[in-house]
């Protein structure tokens, strides 16, 4: 019943404080950081790259058509 | 048209600094002792300069936006949009590649480190802005704010710079004299490329959000002179 009562306390002291292992063994691969840092670069750099130049295309579009209906317009007012 | 060649050849030369840097970092430059990541530590060689990048970005959009708020020109509106943009995406990179590293540097992916607390909250306020001018309308008062918040914003950026130097923590001191850990010839070079890379591919985002604001302000004008006079309907 005690050993209950202190395990009961452990729970809240680890869920309010996480401490490294100092000079522990340090298990995460330096590989696998590597790979994950550099494929959150580049999948972030081609996403903003791709989305701002399909923007710009429906962008150029919508211009361009705008544009040909003004000019249809003026060419047709007396 | 001119202007499209010239997007085209930085765009080119980028793509060349880019893959020698990557060149670079995979087969020049050693790799550190363990105590700075061993392997790990090559993130350094883009997270640096992602870090000045945000910088660069940082700095043109505290220009755009003085200049649009005395100007109030949209050239400057669609520069400074782009500006918060670029330093958003770049505040992000450094805070994702950063942690990955320090988790096999340090052994946590994050401690409240005065660098790192000051960098999360100055691209937590290019976000802001980035919200703020993508969803808070398109009206000069929501423009003037945006701009006021952009020139604010840039304050945080000299004392992230110093933080390190003024409250110490954990993020060492690389780049100038008084700390160290580029005691080797290629990884000075390799540094050097990643600054020039992050520079061009830095001013070639920039151009790119500030062409598409620009084109977007422009089809907002011409949409508006198309509604009076009835060529369009309202969406």
């Amino acid at each position: 019943m005690q050993s209950t009562q202190s395990s009961a306390s452990v729970p809240t002291d680890r869920a309010t404080e996480f401490r490294p292992v100092e000079g522990g063994p340090n298990t995460t691969s330096a590989e696998a950081l590597l790979i994950a840092a550099y494929f959150v670069l580049w999948a972030l750099l081609f996403r903003f790259v791709l989305v701002s130049h399909r923007r710009q295309q429906v962008l150029t579009v919508r211009l361009d058509e705008l544009e040909r209906r003004l000019e249809t317009n003026a060419r047709s007012e007396p | 048209m001119r202007s499209g060649h010239g997007f085209l050849a930085l765009f080119t030369i980028t793509v060349a600094v880019v893959a020698t840097l990557l060149a670079f970092v995979a087969f020049k430059v050693p790799v550190a002792q363990p105590e700075a990541g061993g392997l790990a530590q090559k993130i350094f060689y883009f997270h640096v300069p992602s870090a000045y990048a945000m910088y660069l970005s940082g700095a043109v959009c505290f220009v755009a936006s003085a200049a649009y708020l005395l100007k109030l020109s949209e050239r400057w509106n669609a520069w400074a949009h782009a500006a918060a943009e670029c330093a958003a995406l770049f505040g992000i990179i450094v805070l994702t590649s950063g942690p990955l590293w320090a988790k096999k540097a340090w052994g946590v992916y994050w401690t409240w480190d005065p660098r790192l607390t000051t960098s999360l909250l100055s691209c937590l306020i290019y976000i802001a802005l980035v919200l703020l001018r993508t969803f808070g309308g398109a009206g000069e008062a929501e423009r003037k704010f945006a701009a006021a918040l952009g020139v604010l914003g840039t304050v945080n950026l000299p004392i992230i710079h110093y933080s390190v130097r003024k409250w110490g923590g954990n993020h060492p001191v690389v780049i100038t004299k008084g700390g160290g850990g580029l005691g080797n010839d290629d990884m000075k070079l390799t540094l050097t490329v990643g600054f020039v890379a992050f520079t061009l591919l830095a001013v070639l985002l920039l151009w790119q959000r500030m062409r598409a604001h620009w084109l977007s302000s422009r089809v907002r004008l011409v949409e508006e002179r198309a509604l009076d006079l009835g060529l369009v309907k309202e969406s």
